[in-house]
């Protein structure tokens, strides 16, 4: 319980501190976003005050002190209010993210869990059978795959399976043709259009879950408490996975969390080529647009999600982790 | 991308007698691992690509006078660019802005990983749980996303600023690991009998800790180099970059833009994207060695 | 050989070798041409020192060595058959009613997620030879039979500490009802009296379940206590196997007699090792240590006496706050008191846990104490600040425990010297070499030229030691915080390094605080004794008065736990 209140309160002190640096982030830059933001929205039509006044909270005009300014923010933060985006004026940022988000989560999470899973089991695998085939292929090609960049992967199933076979659609998360509902029909076009996207992710994130556990399971397969698992004649598998595996996920685990930000990061590139209308490719228009609202919240959402799944991760770990308890 | 460094380090120690000898004990076992070795020739091969560009590359990779959208010939082995660039002068001016980016953001991240890496490792108390929380904000912050936003803030700055960002995102994890096995071999008795022995604290940090983490540090560098030449590609497809620089990365940019998935050049999506993952593989498994060199049990050999 | 001496017969072991093939390396030969059989029921030592291949042929004998170590030749004949020729599957299940192996550091042998009743779960699941309806009370039987509460079942093996860890592995093994136990060092890594209390376990297991064991240990006198048969192994081979009785009265192998040699029963009014005849004996005949014998060579004499400075230590406490809320603050020192006179040489005793390596550490202002005061001549210790601190490191030097750890394995013996020679004196360049080299002369590492090129890695725990101690010498110090010394080497080697410390004190006058668990090195070096038991002090005197005549019952049972050859069965 005490580690569960504990990670909590890291949880929250951490929350406090990325919020704090974004708001201290466009403050730091050279030049004035607000200005130039204000300028930019100006070209659509007049801007109202209260525009005005959230874009300046948000980016920092010298009214009030910097205090008030960041008390301002963190009340805008809370209730959800990000201000107006202006290359989609006049959306308001909170609706844009709303929509892109659930693409981006079921996208990521989903083969992010699906990755670590295969990757952990092939890791252990090829760490029990170390030296033979099963080792040096599965570490190899994970390598392989693991230090392609995501754009390029992404880039090269895009074109060989999207314009060159014409077996998944080339772009966005359903067709144009198709209406949005709880349908299967629906359900089979969005698959079909996700699948790419998944399937570049997946690729290269396995090789770092494989090398990770495979690492992991060597270290522990050093461990006295294995020659005694062995001497005292336990199958294999029983060693393997009650006595090897269970330990070596610990240290795995905690490489969870922040592994995660670079899947995160990869996503944002593998959204930008196949045009997936998630986060990543909300981003990535904003920054084209100088969407500096847009662009503060979609870091903030894409932070957060982060700091929410290490949060999650690091209760798992405390679950599994009987010396947590102590 | 890979991650060779999750592993507990033991307290075993390697024996080398001065630093140079040790560098050269370091490259003979690195040499001797079969991952290792493809990798230091992959890495040379691409050294040697980018100091003799200007001698290897048939044409200057700026000119732009040729036939546009060119399939490979003769007279360009990999084709042309929308623009009327040839493919393979850029192929090989471009390996020059990766490896510079690379290492200089690489041993810059390095550096201040070592710094606080060791520093926070040898204190104790309170100071050391700030700077801890400190670390872990940079790590858990995902890197690209924070690059994207700095990049998008400072506009073209070419590649300079990508150096700046990526080592400022980037020297958390290396701190995490120098850290920890800082902590381990402070527990040491021979660094409490350097203190008694009357040496600084510099000097102990310096002198006796430092050495022995040599092969940990190199495998930071390798591990912080790969992941700048992945990052500096990423910034620059995405047009965050200089595009006016030549670099494997701005020829994917130009080629995305230029719509060369319709037009079916794949030679153009191929070859830059093909360098990048060869670079950064090299790199990948030179600290395959590393790692066997700091952790002997991970050296190979065969298992049960 | 009879039918049913053949029976009779449960290991036999023929020609056995073992080398270790590291790729790239020359192959090293772990165990030469090994011989020997094993009745059923008998209770067998393996001793040696380090680097003799007792633990690399225990291993083997129950198949576990792992590489790079590799059985290159001969036979093991477990029961009729060749080990060596049984299948993967085959061996596992010998496992069960066949060889057990219970390993050195009870610490690590347990899976740390599983709990002790599921440890024995998946014994009885992977053999099934209990069945299910028995399991839960045969794993309560086997806990009690090594005297721990069945509560233990529920526990982690974080929970519980390393004795009886130990124990539960034990139970563990026990569990497969084998024929065969091999023990290795299994208690080397505890506490003195913990040690004790599992070996009297182990004797006591052996005779009522009637298994073949064999116990490895460095430690002669353990294993002379408690088996019937010895086998010294010296260098790979078998120096000497015979009854433990023979051994004692008339070793055959100058090996063993010399192990012998450093053996003595701390309670004896005289105890004498080769070098030295214990220091309460020659104080009462007025004779040094070299006046007795000339076996060890000896530090060169000085004539002004180093030490001018008294340590007083007075009503010394050092508290912990409690690990857990609702739990009493820790007092790792409790009302600590007394004098090291200039030139004397005390000993503090006790078993882990007593305080005594705090106390160390509050001597040379690692740790303030957190009531008290210490005293270094007119310095309170306890309010020195950095600058203060370094001067009192000058006048008081430490001694540490572990040779391997102690010295940076990248610098050499050179480096290692020149650092407090620089640091402490005016000397610089040549001369400081030249101070370097002497301080080795001074330690007995000759040629000096030659060790000071060394590396930690080529020297031996003795020579690691004497690096250690010429170290703590380059500062010129009046006084020597020397904390177990001796504990990590050889005994062989033990003799040389004592005598060291002893005639840098008589020659030199340097005080010594000689912290120890081991009695009998106590009674050899030193001429007053306290012993502590959790912070406090409980007894006090001259060594030899103390450790013959002890009063309190601490005291008497520390010396119980040190093993006595002539006290076998």
């Amino acid at each position: 319980m005490k580690y569960v209140l504990q990670k909590l309160g890291l949880f929250v002190l951490t929350l406090w501190a990325a919020v704090t640096l974004n708001f201290f982030l466009p403050r730091m830059m050279p030049g004035s976003p607000a200005d130039a933001a204000i300028a930019k929205l100006s070209q659509n039509g007049p801007v109202s005050d209260a525009t005005r006044a959230a874009i300046e909270a948000q980016l920092g005009v010298p009214t009030g002190s910097l205090w008030d300014q960041y008390i301002a923010y963190l009340g805008q933060v809370v209730r959800l209010d990000f201000g107006v985006s202006y290359t989609f004026y006049p959306q308001s940022v909170s609706s844009m993210v709303s929509t892109a988000l659930p693409y981006t989560i079921g996208l990521v999470g989903i083969v992010t869990i699906l990755a670590f899973v295969i990757g952990t089991l092939i890791g252990v695998a090829a760490a029990w059978r170390r030296g033979t085939w099963l080792d040096t292929l599965p570490t190899l090609t994970g390598s392989f795959l693991s230090t392609f960049p995501y754009f390029w992967t992404a880039l090269l199933l895009l074109f060989f399976f999207g314009y060159v076979l014409h077996w998944f659609p080339t772009t966005g998360a359903y067709s144009a043709t198709t209406t949005p509902g709880f349908t299967w029909d629906f359900l089979g076009d969005l698959l079909s259009h996700a699948f790419l996207p998944a399937l570049t992710i997946l690729l290269t994130s396995l090789g770092g879950w494989i090398i990770g556990m495979r690492n992991a399971m060597i270290n522990t397969l050093g461990e006295d408490y294995i020659t005694f698992g062995e001497a005292n004649g336990l199958h294999g598998r029983t060693i393997a996975l009650r006595y090897a595996a269970r330990n070596a996920i610990l240290p795995n685990l905690t490489g969870f969390g922040l592994t995660l930000g670079g899947v995160v990061g990869g996503s944002i590139l593998v959204e930008q080529v196949f045009g997936y209308p998630g986060i990543g490719y909300l981003l990535f228009n904003a920054v084209i647009g100088q969407d500096y609202p847009l662009m503060q919240a979609l870091f903030l959402m894409i932070t957060v999600s982060v700091l929410i799944a290490n949060f999650l991760v690091d209760i798992l770990y405390g679950v599994l982790d009987p010396r947590t308890r102590r | 991308m890979t991650s060779t460094m999750n592993v507990k380090i033991p307290a075993d120690r390697i024996a080398a007698p001065s630093p140079w000898r040790a560098f050269g004990r370091m490259v003979g076992t690195l040499w001797s691992n079969g991952k290792a070795r493809l990798g230091l020739c992959i890495l040379g091969f691409f050294v040697l690509v980018a100091v003799f560009a200007p001698l290897l590359a048939p044409y200057d990779p700026k000119e732009n006078t040729f036939e546009r959208n060119a399939d490979a010939s003769w007279a360009h082995w990999l084709g042309t660019t929308a623009a009327g660039e040839d493919v393979l002068s850029q192929l090989i001016f471009g390996a020059q802005v990766s490896l510079l980016v690379g290492f200089a953001a690489g041993i810059l991240s390095t550096i201040v990983a070592v710094l606080i890496g060791l520093s926070w490792g040898y204190m104790r108390g309170f100071a050391g749980e700030v700077i801890g929380f400190i670390v872990n904000l940079f790590l858990v912050i995902p890197g690209l996303p924070l690059m994207i936003v700095i990049a998008a803030y400072l506009q073209n700055g070419g590649i300079l600023m990508i150096i700046a960002v990526i080592v400022v995102t980037g020297w958390a994890w290396g701190a995490r690991v120098l850290r920890s096995q800082t902590q381990s071999l402070r527990g040491n008795d021979f660094v409490t009998s350097a203190q008694f022995s009357g040496d600084s604290r510099a000097r102990i940090v310096f002198r006796e800790i430092l050495p022995n983490m040599t092969s940990i540090i190199a495998g930071t560098l390798f591990g912080a180099a790969t992941a700048a030449i992945l990052a500096e590609a990423g910034l620059e497809f995405l047009g965050l970059g200089d595009s006016s620089i030549v670099s494997w990365g701005t020829m994917l940019y130009w080629a995305q833009n230029s719509n060369s998935l319709l037009t079916g050049q794949w030679l153009l999506l191929f070859a830059p994207g093909l360098c990048i993952a060869l670079l950064a593989l090299s790199l990948t498994l030179i600290n395959f060695g590393v790692d066997g060199i700091s952790n002997p049990r991970l050296r190979e050999g065969k298992g049960r | 050989m009879s039918a049913m001496e053949h029976n009779d017969i449960l290991l036999d072991v023929q020609g056995l070798s073992i080398e270790y093939a590291s790729p790239g390396q020359q192959p090293v030969q772990a165990v030469h041409d090994v011989s020997f059989t094993l009745r059923r029921g008998e209770f067998v030592g393996l001793v040696g020192e380090s680097g003799s291949g007792k633990s690399t042929l225990g291993f083997a004998l129950t198949r576990l060595q792992k590489p790079p170590a590799r059985i290159s030749g001969g036979r093991i004949l477990f029961d009729g058959r060749d080990i060596r020729e049984l299948d993967a599957e085959e061996l596992r299940r010998q496992r069960q009613g066949g060889f057990a192996m219970v390993l050195q550091s009870g610490m690590n042998a347990l899976n740390p997620v599983r709990t002790v009743g599921n440890h024995f779960r998946d014994i009885f699941a992977a053999h099934g030879h209990v069945p299910k309806e028995d399991r839960e009370a045969r794993a309560r039987e086997l806990v009690g039979k090594v005297g721990l509460k069945p509560e233990v079942l529920d526990r982690f093996p974080g929970e519980l500490s390393g004795g009886m860890r130990q124990r539960a592995s034990i139970a563990l093994a026990l569990s497969l009802e084998p024929q065969l136990m091999v023990f290795d060092e299994p208690t080397t890594a505890l506490d003195v009296l913990v040690q004790h209390a599992v070996m009297d376990t182990i004797q006591e297991l052996q005779r009522s379940e009637h298994f073949t064991a064999i116990l490895i240990s460095h430690d002669l006198g353990i294993v002379l206590e408690a088996t019937d048969r010895v086998m010294v192994m010296h260098e790979g081979r078998i120096v000497e196997d015979a009854p433990s009785r023979d051994i004692l009265h008339r070793p055959q192998d100058e090996y063993t007699r010399m192990l012998l040699s450093h053996y003595a029963d701390p309670r004896a009014e005289k105890i004498e090792i080769p070098g030295f005849i214990d220091l309460g004996t020659r104080r009462r005949e007025g004779r040094s240590r070299t006046d007795v014998t000339e076996t060890l060579p000896t530090v060169s004499q000085r004539d002004a006496r180093r030490a001018d400075a008294a340590i007083v230590v007075e009503g010394v406490s050092k508290r912990y706050p409690a690990p857990r809320r609702g739990q009493e603050p820790v007092a790792a020192v409790d009302d600590v008191s007394f004098r090291l006179q200039p030139g004397e040489a005390l000993a503090l005793v006790g078993a882990w846990g007593s305080g005594k390596s705090t106390i160390a550490k509050m001597l040379t202002g690692v740790e303030k104490p957190t009531s008290g005061t210490i005293r270094f001549g007119d310095a309170d210790v306890a309010t020195l600040k950095r600058r203060g601190l370094r001067d009192l490191r000058k006048d008081v030097q430490m001694v540490f425990q572990d040779p391997y750890a102690a010295l940076n394995p990248l610098h050499t013996v050179e480096y290692a010297l020149t650092r407090p020679v620089v640091n402490y004196t005016r000397l610089r360049g040549a001369e400081a070499r030249a101070r370097v080299l002497e301080l080795l002369e001074t330690v007995g590492l000759t040629p000096v030229e030659q060790f000071a090129a060394k590396l930690p890695h080529q020297l031996s725990g003795g020579q690691r030691q004497r690096v250690v101690i010429a170290r703590a010498l380059a500062s010129d110090p009046q006084v020597l915080i020397a904390d177990e010394p001796v504990s990590m080497l050889d005994v062989s080697l033990r003799a040389g390094v004592l005598a060291l410390l002893e005639d840098l004190r008589e020659r030199w006058g340097i005080s010594m605080l000689y912290i120890t668990h081991d009695l009998l090195s106590a009674r050899l070096v030193t001429e007053n004794i306290l012993v502590l038991n959790r912070g406090r002090v409980v007894e006090r005197g001259e060594t030899s008065q103390v450790l013959q005549h002890p009063e309190d019952p601490y005291t008497v049972e520390l010396l119980d736990a040190v093993p006595n050859p002539s006290r076998i069965r």
